[in-house]
């Protein structure tokens, strides 16, 4: 008998007479769950490219990086298992995407508030300027 | 004592047709194995998030700064074909998916069948990529070959990016996220065929599936990557 406690032994021994061998943690997802998941998938990208033939204004972006999201979580948390994972792996890889949300809001927030008079070369010409430029001018929608 | 590193634990192979697996002698018991194996393996795919990330971010960034070029960048491309990629990844990930669950049931043809599906998938997928890269290289859309001086690119006068304004960086974006997702698809085929290898000998079971399981959250990466340069690059909002 060990004076320091051993999780991972108690989890083997857990593993051994839950499951009847050694791995432990074990989830096995239905095939039925697998193919609705994947008729979503196929759905929702019918939905993306419909939307997209809608002019939403500047909302068709929102609107495809929502559906884009609901793909990429049906994806993560079915076929990545990640709903049943545990804790750390969860926190480990959705941890990242919190990371990635940081980077993403101060470069955005850098665009947004930038005053585009100085002589920057990554200037934005504003909107109508760019329509009115000779090699775009007969290519407005 | 059974735990104490000098004896090594085995993991019996659930029928004739399948081998016993050590566990690796670093590790004290099989569930240590593989959690520790997995967590490594999520730390990797989350580096993978924040390299593809720091790309969408540029992506972000120049759209917000020139639309109408996105948009118009966009349009050259074959939202058919990439409507069609998109399917054939999402397949994919789904016969992927059953692949692992096949190796957790230990049901060594299904398997292998479903590991050969998404390689077949992979196979389309770069074939249709590479026939819209011919397309592009011919067209003139590959900044590469023109020089890396931005005045040089899209040099013939009566190319349809010829005087947008910053009309290079959609293509210059494009190729670069695609050429790295693409060499992720190679990758990701790699493994998989070195997956059904290891199946056809009988490796991966119910007791032991751990690089079945760890090849198919790669795959499923390299899905979840496309299903965001599809609309973005294909259907520019």
């Amino acid at each position: 008998m060990s004076s320091h406690p051993d999780t991972a032994h108690a989890h083997a021994a857990h593993a051994h007479a839950a499951h009847g061998h050694g791995e432990g943690h074990h989830h096995v997802a239905s095939a039925g769950l697998f193919l609705k998941v994947l008729i979503a998938l196929l759905f929702l990208t019918g939905i993306t490219v419909g939307a997209s033939r809608v002019d939403f204004g500047s909302a068709n972006m929102l609107i495809a990086m929502l559906i884009a999201c609901v793909k990429a979580s049906l994806v993560i948390a079915i076929f990545m298992h990640v709903w049943w994972d545990t804790a750390i792996n969860k926190i480990m890889f959705l941890g990242s995407f919190l990371f990635l949300s940081l980077l993403f809001a101060f470069t955005l927030a850098d665009q947004a508030t930038r005053s585009w008079d100085g002589p920057i070369s990554v200037q934005r010409a504003p909107v109508a300027e760019q329509w009115h430029h000779p090699a775009l001018a007969d290519k407005k929608p | 004592m059974s735990h104490d590193g000098h004896h090594s634990i085995v993991i019996p192979a659930p029928g004739p047709e399948f081998v016993p697996h050590t566990v690796a002698h670093h590790f004290d018991s099989p569930v240590q194995e593989f959690q520790a194996c997995k967590l490594g393996f999520w730390l990797f795919l989350a580096t993978e998030i924040l390299l593809f990330g720091g790309l969408f971010a540029a992506y972000f960034y120049f759209h917000e700064a020139y639309p109408e070029t996105f948009r118009l960048g966009g349009q050259q491309l074959n939202w058919k074909l990439g409507a069609v990629n998109t399917t054939v990844l999402l397949l994919s990930s789904w016969t992927m998916a059953m692949g692992v669950r096949s190796a957790q049931t230990s049901q060594k043809k299904a398997t292998i069948l479903f590991c050969w599906l998404t390689v077949l998938g992979a196979a389309i997928f770069m074939g249709i990529k590479f026939v819209e890269y011919k397309a592009k290289y011919e067209h003139g859309f590959l900044p590469l070959f023109g020089g890396f001086e931005v005045a040089d690119w899209f040099k013939d006068t009566h190319h349809v990016m010829k005087d947008v304004p910053h009309g290079h960086m959609f293509f210059a974006i494009y190729f670069t996220m695609t050429a790295i997702h693409g060499l992720h698809v190679l990758i990701g085929a790699g493994l998989i065929l070195w997956i059904i290898k290891g199946a056809s000998k009988g490796r991966f079971h119910a007791g032991y599936y751990l690089p079945v399981d760890l090849v198919g959250l790669y795959w499923h990466l390299v899905d979840l990557i496309w299903i965001f340069l599809f609309p973005l690059l294909y259907l520019v909002p």
